[in-house]
């Protein structure tokens, strides 16, 4: 999305500094401003979100992994992150168990669409 | 090996489901093939259910597709944000490791950025239900955003393990 109002550039050019007029986490900067202002607009807010909206969005996201990936250590393999646990702690919730299911198929398709590929440029 | 054309995601919309979430994901479809006696009983449901399957997918599609023909510039736009937006994975992938302290798969990163872009929506479509009950109008406001995760807590979608609920006292 465009560059709007003078508050995002004010949030960003201070990150790097002294730290924003609204910190959320402490002075981290902004992971993910850009795309979740698009991804709000798709999943139906304004064309322009307020700043401070994206930013609550933000550390709740960052929270969610976070909380995901202490969990999947704890279950499975210690220590480690792996995709079944992963989907074991996302068993009850269809839509998201649903979606993981998807893009890990789709992925093994062009993975094996790639390979097939590759080998008819290059195989015997 | 399954013919490529009749491989499709085994995603169900009801978490009942038999599906084997331990199993990697490629090999759901060979369930039928193992060549024992008793298993080939089996072999005929789910190809029918595969069919079946088959079919309402491309209904689906030509369905989507009607729909989004009819679609004005504005719900275009829309459309197009929303399927194309993502989380970018090195961004998923740092954050992932600077939890473990080690090296992921790629396979983690491409599941942890799906599942958080749906939860994502989860909370923009919770706020912008709060909004209009509200008789307020988009953009959305921190309040919206708030009593949005309020309500999600409530129905158990947001993963809390900080602060543990006191049963009996």
């Amino acid at each position: 999305m465009a560059d709007e109002e003078d508050e995002t550039g004010f949030d960003e050019e201070l990150d790097d500094g002294s730290g924003g007029v609204e910190c959320g986490h402490g002075k981290r900067k902004r992971l993910f401003s850009k795309e979740l202002r698009c991804m709000m607009y798709g999943f139906g807010d304004d064309q322009n979100p307020y700043t401070e909206s994206v930013d609550i969005l933000e550390d709740l996201v960052i929270e969610f992994v976070t909380e995901m990936t202490h969990k999947a250590m704890s279950i499975g393999r210690q220590g480690r992150v792996q995709v079944e646990d992963i989907v074991f702690l996302i068993r009850k919730d269809p839509r998201k168990f649903a979606r993981v299911k998807d893009l890990l198929t789709m992925n093994e398709e062009l993975k094996r669409a790639r390979k097939a590929f590759d080998e008819a440029n290059y195989g015997s | 090996m399954a013919d490529p054309a009749r491989i499709k995601p085994e995603t169900s919309y009801q978490s009942n489901q038999e599906v084997k979430s331990e199993t990697a994901a490629g090999e759901d479809e060979e369930e039928g093939t193992s060549g024992e006696p008793s298993s080939k009983r089996l072999k005929v449901e789910p190809e029918k259910k595969k069919e079946k399957r088959q079919k309402v997918d491309e209904d689906e599609i030509q369905k989507m597709q009607v729909l989004v023909s009819s679609f004005s510039e504005e719900q275009l736009n829309r459309y197009e944000m929303y399927r194309r937006s993502a989380f970018p994975k090195a961004a998923i992938k740092r954050l992932i490791q600077s939890i473990t302290g080690s090296s992921v798969s790629q396979n983690v990163v491409i599941a942890m950025s799906g599942i958080s872009k749906v939860f994502a929506g989860e909370i923009v479509e919770e706020a912008l239900d709060v909004c209009e009950k509200w008789g307020d109008t988009p953009p959305l406001q921190p309040k919206h955003m708030r009593e949005a995760v309020r309500r999600l807590k409530t129905r158990d979608q947001i993963p809390n393990t900080k602060f543990k609920k006191i049963t009996f006292h």
